[in-house]
């Protein structure tokens, strides 16, 4: 969890392109973390060590941790310790780039402690409430997209992380939301909430990257586009837009009203309000999140 | 009653959800369902099939599910209507038992909720 931003923390410093951090993140899909890059991150070791063990290995056949050990870097109880410790998302995500050579083990050194001083991760990591961790660094997220949102707004896009943690998983990318005037559709469903103020959700994606998507959602493996593929989308939509309102019920006093969700027929999309584009890139490929957002000056 | 003679009326936009909670129900028995994808369907399929149960979204296309809700009830003062929806405010709660409805599940479902509604007036196989 918090591991969402690393990519696009890489992204914004312009060490990876969006087509490096796609390819890393299905590649990261099907691995395990290795040793060596759990030690670092734990500050039981530091790269030149990693690197010094990793040479060593190129001479013994002979497992990472017995080398460490042997060398006097780690302790046993460290290895047993790292071996049982639960591995951070963004930390396999910089594996993958060091081992497509994107980056070396010093840079993911380095990275991940400016990653985690920024987003003082080490705080957050212990405290009890994640809703406000998620909405700290959407906040962050939001401003260095430099998108002007009210309240209301980012609890909306705070919901829609935590579902997308809860309902699809973890392991996703958000890539700084642009304004966006017109946007050229794939398969794309819109749901639209009125109220005090107004915001329309599109969710779009390939129909392949629907299949994948609805196959977490539902928990089926969906293999062909049709229709229950098409309702899963529709009905992402309508759990998170629902939860929104009964949200907004329940602790700010506002009412809003939903509307049934709809698949969108118009090949492209044209927006009478201001508009935001925010793709979010899991492993499976890319969905693109757009709100669409008429606050009526509330 | 036994679930098995037993006809339900599912009516939700979504096809999706229809099946979700078919298949829920299937677990403890066979009815005989009947879907429909608005209110005003549900409405006039109600008038022609009598069902014993009545699952209805709120959020639906050509009439909503609270207005299908006091229609159905003004037809029949007896009919057992169930409100299954994404939007479980306090607003919309009190809105669904004005309307007649009998109880109400928020989405996504919990197959404990359908069993208790299932086995409290049904008999199983």
């Amino acid at each position: 969890m918090y591991a969402q931003f690393f990519g696009n923390f890489l992204l914004s410093r312009d060490i990876i392109t969006r087509e490096q951090l796609l390819s890393a993140m299905e590649k990261k899909a099907t691995r395990r973390i290795k040793l060596g890059t759990l030690a670092m991150h734990a500050g039981y070791m530091s790269a030149n060590e990693v690197e010094h063990i990793k040479i060593l290995q190129t001479h013994q056949d002979r497992k990472f941790g017995e080398l460490a050990i042997e060398s006097g870097i780690l302790t046993k109880e460290q290895v047993d310790e790292l071996l049982k410790a639960q591995v951070p998302n963004f930390l396999l995500l910089g594996e993958v780039l060091v081992d497509e050579g994107i980056i070396d083990n010093y840079q993911l050194e380095t990275l991940v402690n400016e990653y985690e001083s920024e987003s003082d991760l080490y705080a957050l990591e212990y405290d009890e409430d994640p809703r406000e961790k998620i909405e700290t660094m959407l906040k962050q997220y939001m401003q260095a997209a430099d998108n002007n949102i009210n309240e209301y707004e980012l609890l909306y896009n705070v919901l829609l992380f935590n579902n997308l943690v809860r309902f699809i998983g973890e392991d996703f990318t958000p890539i700084y939301s642009t304004v966006c005037t017109e946007y050229p559709k794939n398969f794309c469903i819109t749901q639209k909430i009125t109220g005090p103020f107004d915001i329309t959700l599109y969710i779009d994606m390939p129909e392949s990257v629907c299949i994948a998507f609805a196959s977490r959602y539902v928990g089926e493996d969906f293999e062909q586009f049709d229709e229950y593929v098409q309702a899963s989308i529709e009905d992402f939509a309508n759990l998170h837009n629902g939860l929104y309102c009964v949200n907004l019920s329940n602790t700010k006093n506002v009412e809003l009203q939903l509307m049934p969700p709809e698949i969108v027929s118009d090949p492209v999309l044209m927006f009478e309000h201001q508009a935001f584009l925010m793709p979010i890139i899991f492993p499976f490929g890319s969905v693109n999140f757009i709100f669409e957002l008429n606050d009526k000056n509330i | 009653m036994k679930l098995e003679e037993a006809k339900i009326l599912i009516s939700d936009d979504s096809i999706l959800a229809r099946k979700q909670l078919k298949d829920v129900i299937s677990d403890y028995g066979t009815p005989t369902f009947i879907e429909t994808s608005n209110g005003q369907d549900a409405i006039d399929s109600y008038k022609t099939e009598k069902p014993d149960l009545v699952f209805l979204d709120i959020v639906m296309p050509v009439k909503d599910g609270n207005a299908a809700v006091r229609e159905i009830r003004e037809y029949d003062s007896k009919a057992e209507i169930i409100i299954v929806s994404s939007v479980g405010t306090q607003a919309q709660l009190r809105a669904a038992i004005e309307a007649g409805a009998k109880d109400f599940i928020q989405k996504p479902l919990h197959r404990e909720q359908i069993h208790n509604i299932i086995v409290s007036r049904f008999e199983g196989r």
